[in-house]
């Protein structure tokens, strides 16, 4: 009996203590979700309620030139972004581990830099750096391509540049977590390893990466699911043009309700958004672990 | 002893004098800055100082997407302001959003005001399908010719008293164009090529001038509306190709090309008057200038324009003593726009538009005649400030002018993309 009370009492302390965390959760996500979903079947405004419409939302977005340039346009943003940042954080993270005391601590807040700043100052930072007429790096465009390269106005380069402007902007908290998952692994591995002769590239495939992986994937799919939801840098540095060339989702969310006013309609490209990036993000991490497993 | 009471009878005259003093707050919001903005503040300074009972707090927010949104999310939960200044080529997706209170003749009156004392376009602009007004016009501002005239000395493009002339087509224009290039002008005619409203201004005038139009019943660039707007593209393109205009010049870049003597030509909004005034009368300038209504290059004459008017967000409950002081504050301002026409405007309201000071007021009365055959922004909710297109001109006629995409394909990009915003 005295058990039951007690398991009793500690569900209710449970309970309490989670209950700061659910009442939000559900305050500020799970019901404006609940209220997009509804939205999303109706015509409403942005502000005020509508007649419901059922699925010609949907209807009209299948048939939307847009939300197929817009999905496009997120795909290759994703190939731009998700796997060369990675990369490149797992190539610094290896450097930086090499490196010893505060000289390290020196070399990783310089990495982390970016990452503080706010999207505005950085996409302040790099229009001025690529500016057309008096950018500080058009030398160097105009030394590869014999002349100067409005980026955010050609439709060839408008994406790669906003890619590069994010990776150097968040590359930062991958380098942290690629360090945190080596600093994991026990020194003894590689004693072990390299006793029985293994050379530097062995080490690596054989030790590092398989022990690193689950960090790897974790970075993957954060990576992934970040980089769906791109809509600031865009906005700021390229409004979606030329020719729509870096229009995406979430841009076109932002359209069509605060600049022409359907809620509806608008709520519908999130919902769909929202539905991609889980499916996409457990598909993946499903993915990735099933690979990690084989090694 | 003198002190205590002085003391007392100052208390005594300010409880007095209470219920006098039953000063009305106005808040007001607005989206002026550069020149505009110092005069309106003066002018908003010297509206509190004449008036004890009233007080105008005002806050100025950013111009274009963010106003605009703020406004209509702000009014949906009555938190909006008491008064705003609102463009009247905004009006169509302001009435679809329900943000604008009628203003009803009696509303003027107490403003001093009637609906004849404005030009009849901007009142027709600023009604709804009913004809009830929903904001009160405060000026005509629309993009005019500002001239260097250093580059055409000598030239037939100047007449006798040194005014500009002999540019009735394209070919005298661009005859011109070329003059000033050979005269050692780098680019001779400037326009902010790499920036949505002052590409849409041109072309919209290029449009209009072949008697086109952008949106007929709903419908984008219909028949052969689509080769004008081609035409239109054309045309631009080829002042690029020709080294004409700046390369991708950002709004600032082309006023400096302009002001440091580069440019023959600038193509803009009336608001940069001020600037070419104060460099003149401060000997910054370096060259003589002019400012004329864009000549007409294709035909028809037309020149793009918009007005900045004053209106009352709907749902606040506002007691009818508020409402009479915010009237009261709009009259004032009309009665007063002199001020305002100082910013190169051309005053919506006739009192002061027709006066003998604005007649006198140099440029302003150079190029005031195209109030006349002024154009405004097709009415619908896709056009105007802020609107899908300019989002379709940046995104689509400007690259095509750098030569990225040929102007046919361009203006059936153009029309293809509005169309689906059309609902």
């Amino acid at each position: 009996m005295a058990m039951i009370t007690n398991r009793r009492r500690e569900v209710a302390v449970a309970m309490t203590l989670i209950a700061p965390f659910v009442l939000t959760f559900v305050l500020v996500f799970l019901y404006p979700t609940i209220r997009m979903i509804e939205l999303s079947f109706t015509d409403a405004p942005l502000i005020g309620t509508g007649e419901w419409v059922g699925l010609a939302n949907f209807k009209r977005l299948l048939t939307d030139n847009l939300f197929y340039t817009s999905l496009k346009n997120n795909g290759y943003f994703v190939l731009l972004t998700v796997v060369p940042t990675t990369a490149l954080a797992l190539a610094i993270a290896m450097m930086i581990t090499r490196l010893k005391g505060p000289l390290q601590a020196l070399i990783l807040a310089l990495f982390f830099l970016p990452y503080i700043l706010p999207v505005s100052v950085v996409t302040q930072i790099w229009t001025w750096m690529l500016d057309f007429q008096f950018g500080v790096l058009q030398p160097v465009f105009a030394f590869f391509t014999g002349k100067p390269v409005p980026v955010f106005k050609n439709p060839y380069w408008v994406m790669p540049t906003v890619a590069t402007v994010t990776i150097w902007w968040t590359n930062g908290f991958n380098v942290l977590l690629f360090i945190a998952g080596l600093r994991n692994i026990s020194s003894d591995y590689y004693e072990a390893a390299a006793l029985d002769g293994a050379t530097r590239w062995q080490l690596f495939t054989k030790v590092t990466w398989p022990l690193l992986w689950p960090v790897t994937a974790l970075v993957l799919t954060l990576q992934l699911i970040l980089q769906l939801k791109i809509f600031d840098q865009i906005y700021l540095l390229s409004s979606g043009g030329p020719f729509n060339s870096s229009y995406v989702l979430l841009l076109m969310v932002y359209r069509e309700a605060f600049q022409l006013n359907h809620g509806g309609y608008a709520s519908a490209i999130a919902l769909v958004l929202f539905v991609l990036i889980v499916v996409v993000s457990v598909l993946q991490f499903q993915l990735l672990r099933a690979g990690g497993n084989k090694q | 002893m003198k002190y205590l009471k002085t003391l007392l009878a100052a208390g005594a005259m300010s409880l007095a004098s209470l219920p006098a003093f039953a000063q009305q707050d106005i808040t007001w919001w607005d989206f002026l800055s550069g020149g505009d903005g110092v005069r309106m503040k003066a002018l908003i300074e010297r509206f509190n100082e004449e008036h004890p009972d009233i007080k105008i707090n005002a806050t100025t927010l950013e111009w274009g997407v963010p106003y605009y949104t703020k406004v209509r999310t702000s009014v949906a939960v009555g938190q909006g302001p008491d008064v705003m200044t609102y463009h009247l080529s905004r009006m169509p997706l302001g009435l679809e959003e329900n943000v604008l209170d009628v203003i009803s003749d009696d509303d003027l009156a107490t403003a001093g005001l009637s609906k004849d004392d404005f030009f009849p376009a901007a009142i027709a602009a600023a009604s709804d399908a009913e004809g009830n007004l929903h904001a009160v016009p405060f000026d005509i501002h629309s993009i005019v010719l500002y001239i260097n005239k250093s580059y055409f000395k000598g030239s037939r493009f100047l007449d006798d008293e040194g005014n500009l002339t002999g540019i009735e087509s394209l070919a005298d224009f661009e005859e011109a164009l070329a003059l000033a290039k050979e005269n050692g002008s780098e680019t001779p005619v400037s326009y902010a090529t790499a920036d949505d409203g002052s590409t849409y201004r041109v072309f919209f005038t290029l449009l209009k001038q072949q008697g086109g139009e952008l949106i007929t019943d709903g419908e984008v660039l219909a028949g052969d509306n689509l080769d004008k707007a081609a035409n239109a593209i054309e045309i631009m393109t080829n002042w690029h190709k020709q080294g004409w205009q700046p390369e991708q010049a950002e709004y600032p870049a082309s006023v400096a090309l302009f002001t440091s003597g580069k440019s023959a030509f600038h193509m803009n909004g009336v608001w940069e008057v001020p600037t070419l005034v104060d460099m003149s009368s401060k000997g910054t300038l370096g060259f003589d200038w002019g400012a004329v209504q864009i000549p007409t290059l294709l035909g028809t004459t037309a020149t793009w324009a918009d007005s900045h008017a004053f209106a009352i967000p709907t749902g606040k409950e506002m007691s009818p003593e508020k409402r009479a002081a915010v009237m009261t504050a709009i009259g004032w301002m009309e009665k007063n726009s002199i001020s305002w026409a100082s910013a190169g405007h051309i005053p919506a309201y006739k009192p002061v538009a027709t006066s003998d000071e604005f007649g006198q007021m140099e440029p302003n009365a150079t190029y005031s005649s195209l109030a006349d055959t002024a154009v405004y922004d097709p009415r619908s909710p896709i056009a105007g400030v802020a609107s899908p297109v300019y989002d379709a001109t940046i995104n689509i006629i400007s690259p095509a002018m750098h030569g990225y995409l040929e102007p046919a394909q361009a203006a059936q990009q153009v029309k293809d993309e509005l169309q689906s915003k059309i609902q």
